[in-house]
């Protein structure tokens, strides 16, 4: 064995942007993490050009599975085109090579903050979500050493508890992103602080979702068909939004996840808030030829 | 703007056996491509001196000391290397972390003949309905053995490699000999 031997030619960047040994620690967290469906698993989280907080998480999870030819998407609350999206998509090409697409049904690997795109997802697709707080017992148990211990006895009677009483105070569950969620019947995970409507897309589903938290270095994943129970009371039924009824103003799409935009009358207007749907339903009324994939929700009803 | 990083052979080898590895471990039962046969590319693709490894083929073992890797004994390895398993009570004596730390369980990755032998169906998440596979060239017993040692969430992941096809076998997959 010679020093030549251990050591490898010189490059200005390794490709994507992770070195050889924090690409095997994520590989090597993640396939336990897919393994344990629900189960944080700590990781290093090493340094990326991009404060933490802001998806270095998802990012690194990215930079491993990326290759020259992984088509990329990056959404950020459903919009492809907001400063976030668009600098971590750039960013992911220009250290792989990799193609980019605003197509969900093109994308190989989508990273998105806090919204699961309206067209499903398919077999071969790979779902990232950057998770700010991966911690659903944090509310309730702010010692993680304790949250810990909770999670390996499957201890959720707190985590009820705080259900139960919102429903007292309020007459509902007042949790509106990141709804905590039994997974394969063990683990109760946060989906990343997502709408009550995507959680159900979550559910059975056909692709892979890696969920990773880079400023509190915990990895977590759902395997596809694997079971995502919001928790719920028997007689109190979850709840998505209520936005089945709404339209787009932009588009005329109804039945899809809206962002409220307020008006200077005090009223407000809706537009699609996956921002790509909104395009393709804005070219489909205009009669262009596109393909929009079958949608989970169908006229504002999840399907199945 | 400068050009993108060109990926290396190494690069390129490592990403795609670690996709293999990834979904054979989420679609348990379907069985993937490697870009290589046999056990070395796992070795590269997981390994580095982070881990402690044990195996029993000697060109293996040398791989793995050149990661940096610790080698130690199944009872203390995280990644196992065998070109052959002999004994289902070898199931018994690998690590399958703690409830704390479920992912201290280990990674098993050994040859056996896929598509022949005695008929498996596997459920559990990653599977569709129920999926049925033929696995041979395992001890007899094993899936006894394996069901009786695993207590989900503790566990160790199986990846069983026949030539360049992969398949895995999380702890979270029940598998029923048919």
């Amino acid at each position: 064995m010679s020093l030549k031997s251990l050591t490898r030619d010189w490059q200005p960047m390794s490709f994507g942007f992770l070195d050889a040994s924090a690409k095997r620690e994520i590989r090597r967290t993640s396939l336990k993490a897919i393994a344990v469906p629900g189960c944080q698993i700590p990781y290093a989280s090493r340094e990326v050009p991009m404060a933490r907080g802001w998806g270095t998480g998802g990012l690194q999870v990215s930079c491993t599975l990326i290759t020259p030819r992984t088509r990329i998407k990056v959404i950020d609350q459903g919009a492809d085109d907001s400063v976030n999206a668009a600098s971590i998509r750039r960013f992911l090409a220009r250290v792989s090579g990799a193609p980019t697409t605003m197509d969900t049904l093109e994308a190989d690997l989508i990273q998105s903050r806090h919204r699961i795109p309206e067209e499903v997802l398919q077999d071969h697709q790979v779902l990232v979500l950057q998770v700010p707080n991966p911690e659903p017992l944090r509310p309730v148990e702010p010692n993680m050493s304790l949250a810990r211990q909770m999670h390996a006895d499957a201890d959720y009677g707190r985590m009820w508890l705080q259900l139960y009483e919102q429903i007292v105070r309020s007459g509902r569950v007042m949790q509106g992103a990141s709804y905590p969620s039994l997974v394969n019947g063990r683990y109760v995970m946060t989906p990343s602080p997502i709408p009550r409507w995507d959680v159900p897309k979550l559910h059975m589903a056909r692709h892979l979702t890696l969920l990773s938290a880079g400023r509190e270095k915990r990895l977590f994943a759902v395997p596809p068909f694997t079971r995502v129970e919001p928790l719920v009371f028997e007689d109190v039924p979850y709840r998505v939004e209520d936005h089945a009824g709404l339209s787009c103003a932009r588009s005329g799409a109804r039945g899809f996840f809206m962002n409220e935009i307020p008006q200077a009358d005090g009223s407000s207007s809706y537009e699609i808030s996956d921002s790509e749907l909104g395009v393709k339903s804005i070219r489909q009324r205009d009669n262009e030829t596109v393909t929009i994939g079958d949608t989970w929700y169908k006229n504002g009803e999840m399907a199945g | 703007m400068t050009a993108a990083p060109l990926a290396s052979e190494f690069d390129t080898r490592t990403n795609a056996t670690y996709e293999a590895l990834m979904w054979a471990l989420s679609r348990p039962g379907l069985i993937r491509t490697l870009p290589l046969a046999g056990l070395a590319q796992i070795i590269d693709t997981l390994i580095d001196r982070e881990c402690a490894v044990y195996c029993e083929d000697a060109a293996l073992t040398a791989q793995a000391m050149q990661t940096g890797a610790v080698l130690a004994p199944p009872e203390q390895a995280d990644h196992l290397f065998l070109t052959a398993l002999e004994h289902a009570d070898f199931l018994t004596r690998l690590p399958q972390g703690s409830d704390l730390h479920p992912e201290a369980g280990a990674t098993l990755v050994c040859t056996a003949r896929l598509g022949r032998g005695p008929r498996l169906r596997l459920t559990g998440p990653g599977c569709e309905g129920a999926v049925e596979v033929r696995i041979d060239g395992l001890p007899d017993g094993i899936w006894q053995t394996r069901a009786q040692v695993l207590r989900y969430p503790l566990g160790f992941e199986l990846f069983l490699v026949d030539a360049n096809r992969v398949l895995g076998l999380p702890r979270s997959t029940k598998v029923e000999v048919l």
